[in-house]
């Protein structure tokens, strides 16, 4: 038998940190946290699993809470843990490059302290108030992942803290190492069924001395291959290509982001409007605003997010696909890493259309790994916020019951 | 505890893999008995040349059904003992999957058997304009199921990332016997990035039979410069403001005097006699290339180079590269036998450890070289020693030992690129908890229950009885001509 509410709130393992009942605002899928921790310190996260573990409460893990819509209907929530009390910047070692973050730190918070050395941690943050340690657990990307990848790509140390109530570490403070299994490109993905994760260590980049993007209006999906085509073709270096579209509603937007040393970064983009046949070259605070607002578009949605990924050279295919999305009733947009294959699609109308888009994108041969980033509840019940994990799902599962043996760390709601 | 290999297990590997897949000659079977780490070796009873994905998971399922342990092996090139085969295990080499299934130059990724060597994968590609590019020293020779063992980097992962960072998707043989296939973070795949663990697993917990890797543009500029300087420390402070610049080299190599003679002794690139010289080169857009590069001569000629050569055609550039890629086996050249180290450190702790190299030096006798990726701070300090002298093998794997200790003091790691294997597996423990090693092993019986993959590799074990702890020896490899050290 599980505690009350009111035991919860006074037992010993909060140890002093932040408790309160579950609110509104922490609901997820409509589902309300009996409790709300906000742990301090890692002993304190690590010491709060061992208590859940041992009276059997199920946790979530909550950074900025702009990922809560991602995953499955929870059929209840005893702890809902943030982790915005652990948002210190630990170490950063401008001249080696690296930085160590506590989870909770937001991506605005870090780069604020990384641009100080005129450095950034290249990571798109997927709504304000994004955190580290829940770019890490959702495997998040946006425009930047077309030069830099995704948070593994960067990450270099991991510290956990386990359902047995341990802190653990892999991978260490040095760019290079192979010491030990990788566990933290591991948790790269693993939704916060696995464990916490309490800080990380990540390589940095030298902030680019000038930026300057193309921005170019496409009339169709000829077009735009067309332009893609040159683009890639050729020795330019951009540091983003995006795609962006409503369905049934030309034109289409690319926009070819160039961050590099001034000359290049001039050379570069002008060469690209070449290629591209047109658009105009914008810079400074232009330029920022326009990728501000880019980045916010893509995560706000009243109706269906989903994530998905193709072969580049498929591109026309998807495009073709998404075309026939179209219709009256809803609406449809495209925001994709254009030269990657990769991208989201943001679906608005009738819970019945959300999930019959979500089905038929699933049903695609031209689209594979179409997971719901958010969606409402209703849609969540029609169609299955994960697809089909394939071999990994069962690899993962059994990992997953030696981290979590009693299965309570996003219970029901993560991919494994 | 594991079964024995009897007559009927060798008839039923023998029906699996055909006659010509299984070797049982001991003559040949010493081929097997080490990989290029010198000093640990065991002869295998049996090893198992498969041909097909599908042999190697008969093979594993028969393994896993009869408790044998095995260890898979590429092309024997690892420097950290990781296809040192098991007492009573079954080797399986890897050499016969080496086809080239699929290059795909629209979606810019290359499918391969995992014998397939790292260089072929850029080969292949090269026509096109496109180049495969995690580049250890070893490319030549080593296989692409070995790199993703190993995670293995090279001169010019500072810019470019690591093995896994290029690896898309893989099928394996799980320790069970299920073939499987897992794509990467890279991908989107929703769940845990199994692909990411796997990578730099060691061959502990499966045996990759396909791997689909990404490919690049070949750059459109290169430019290459050698500076020399009277000091490590010159040539580490053009590092730190090469850095501080905001420039991000394709690769920065350091060799100290006693390499540079060496090589000089062995492949004559020219070199200067220096205390220091330093590798640098940028690769990428041609404007963005002729930007900077000047930024960088400036910032040697301003921390005191004494000369900059820059080379003004491929011929010049390859010349330079000979040079710092020859300078493990150069060693030769200035001393009977080395003990090749590999130890990360953050790169502004490098002067403080060289330091205490030098004093090491001093102290236990023997002359150590350094030949480092100066940019990300990975040392492969070069002990030399003379196995004819008494004691001196010992104290060479002593004081290497000991740069380890440093390294981790700085905030390193024990291994940047060449592996823990069943070299390093003892030192484990001085850079991660119990408690650490002990999530690590979680992970490893939830996917290897039965501990027969490459069991007595990277974690700490008591040593196993039939290795053999000796001096260096020439890999047979070596002898042959087919591989140099790096």
């Amino acid at each position: 038998m599980t505690l009350s509410t009111d035991a919860l709130l006074q037992s010993s393992f909060l140890a002093g940190a932040i408790a309160r009942s579950g609110k509104d605002a922490d609901r997820i899928d409509g589902v309300a946290p009996r409790l709300v921790v906000e742990p301090r310190t890692p002993e304190e996260v690590a010491s709060i699993l061992a208590a859940a573990s041992r009276e059997g409460l199920t946790v979530v893990f909550r950074g900025g809470g702009t990922k809560r819509g991602w995953g499955r209907i929870p059929a209840g929530v005893d702890l809902l843990i943030s982790m915005r009390g652990l948002a210190r910047v630990i170490a950063h070692e401008h001249a080696d490059l690296t930085a160590t973050f506590e989870a909770g730190a937001t991506l605005d918070e870090v780069n604020a302290a990384l641009g100080r050395h005129r450095q950034w941690l290249p990571l798109d943050a997927s709504g304000d108030g994004s955190t580290i340690g829940g770019a890490i657990a959702t495997n998040d990307s946006g425009p930047l992942r077309h030069r830099f990848g995704t948070p593994r790509d960067l990450l270099i140390g991991i510290r956990l803290a386990t359902t047995d109530g341990r802190l653990v570490k892999a991978g260490g403070n040095v760019v290079k190492n192979v010491a030990g299994y990788d566990l933290g490109k591991m948790m790269t993905g693993s939704f916060g069924t696995l464990a916490a994760i309490v800080s990380c260590t990540f390589k940095l980049l030298p902030m680019p001395a000038a930026s300057h993007t193309v921005s170019a209006a496409l009339p169709d999906k000829e077009s735009v291959t067309r332009a893609l085509v040159a683009l890639n073709d050729s020795q330019l270096e951009p540091l983003a290509v995006e795609l962006q579209a409503q369905a049934g509603r030309a034109p289409y937007r690319l926009l070819a982001r160039f961050a590099t040393s001034p000359a290049a970064a001039v050379a570069q983009a002008a060469q690209a409007q070449g290629l591209i046949g047109g658009g105009e070259i914008i810079t400074g605070d232009q330029e920022a605003a326009i990728w501000r607002r880019y980045q916010g578009r893509a995560a706000a949605s009243a109706g269906t997010v989903v994530r998905m990924n193709w072969l580049p050279a498929a591109l026309p295919g998807v495009l073709a696909l998404f075309e026939t999305l179209a219709q009256a009733h809803g609406s449809v947009e495209l925001v994709a890493r254009a030269a990657l294959g990769a991208g989201l699609i943001r679906i608005d109308g009738s819970i019945d259309w959300q999930a019959s888009v979500i089905e038929r994108l699933r049903a695609a041969d031209v689209v594979r790994h179409v997971t719901i980033v958010d969606a409402p509840p209703d849609v969540k019940r029609q169609v299955d916020v994960w697809g089909a994990l394939g071999a990994g799902g069962v690899i993962s599962s059994a990992i997953k019951r030696a981290l979590d043996p009693a299965g309570l760390l996003n219970a029901g709601r993560g991919p494994v | 505890m594991a079964a024995t290999i009897d007559a009927r297990f060798v008839r039923e590997l023998e029906r699996i893999c055909g006659s010509s897949g299984i070797v049982r000659e001991p003559l040949e079977l010493l081929t097997y008995e080490c990989d290029a780490l010198p000093h640990l070796r065991a002869v295998p009873p049996v090893v198992v040349l498969p041909d097909s994905a599908a042999q190697v998971q008969q093979v594993v399922r028969l393994c896993s059904r009869e408790s044998v342990p095995f260890v898979a092996r590429g092309h024997g090139t690892g420097l950290s003992g990781g296809a040192v085969p098991v007492p009573g295990g079954v080797v399986i080499g890897l050499s016969r999957l080496n086809r080239v299934i699929d290059v795909d130059i629209p979606n810019r990724r290359v499918t391969v058997e995992p014998g397939v060597t790292n260089l072929e994968i850029t080969r292949q590609v090269a026509p096109f304009g496109f180049y495969y590019a995690p580049d250890p020293s070893s490319q030549q020779v080593c296989s692409i199921g070995g790199n993703v063992a190993e995670n293995s980097g090279g001169a010019h992962c500072l810019k470019y990332g690591f093995t896994v960072h290029h690896v898309i998707a893989v099928d394996a043989v799980m320790p069970d016997g299920e073939l499987v296939h897992l794509e990467s973070a890279l991908t989107d795949a929703p769940g845990p990035d199994l692909v990411s663990l796997l990578v730099g697993s060691e061959g502990t917990l499966a045996i990759v039979t396909k791997v689909v890797v990404r490919i690049l543009r070949k750059p459109e500029s290169v430019r290459t410069l050698l500076a020399a300087f009277d000091t490590i420390r010159g040539a580490a402070s053009a590092v730190s403001e090469i850095i501080a610049a905001g420039i991000i080299p394709a690769a920065v190599e350091m060799m100290d005097a006693l390499s540079i003679r060496a090589a000089e002794a062995a492949v004559h690139p020219g070199f200067p006699a220096a205390e220091a010289v330093l590798i640098v080169e940028l690769d990428g857009n041609g404007a963005e290339v002729a930007e900077l590069f000047p930024i960088v001569e400036e910032i040697c000629r301003r921390t005191g180079a004494t000369s900059i050569e820059i080379a003004a055609d491929e011929q010049q550039r390859a010349r330079i590269w000979k040079g710092r890629k020859a300078a493990f086996a150069a060693m030769g050249r200035v001393s009977p036998n080395y003990y090749v180290q590999d130890g990360v450190v953050p790169r502004t702790k490098l002067p403080e450890v060289l330091e205490r190299i030098r004093a090491l030096e001093a102290r236990c006798g023997l002359r150590i070289a350094n030949v480092f990726h100066a940019g990300d701070g990975n040392l492969h300090p070069l002990i030399c020693y003379d196995e004819k002298v008494p004691g001196e093998a010992d104290r060479a794997v002593e004081a290497s030992g000991e740069i380890l200790l440093y390294c981790l003091e700085a905030g390193g790691s024990i291994t940047g690129e060449h592996g823990v294997g069943a070299d390093k597996s003892e030192f484990m423990p001085k850079m991660f908890t119990d408690e650490d090693l002990d999530l690590m092993l979680r992970v490893r019986a939830a996917i290897d229950p039965g501990h027969l993959c490459n069991p007595g590799k990277v974690f700490p074990t008591p040593r196993l009885c039939g290795e053999v702890p000796g001096p260096y020896r020439q890999h047979p490899a070596e002898k042959a001509g087919l591989a140099e050290r790096y």
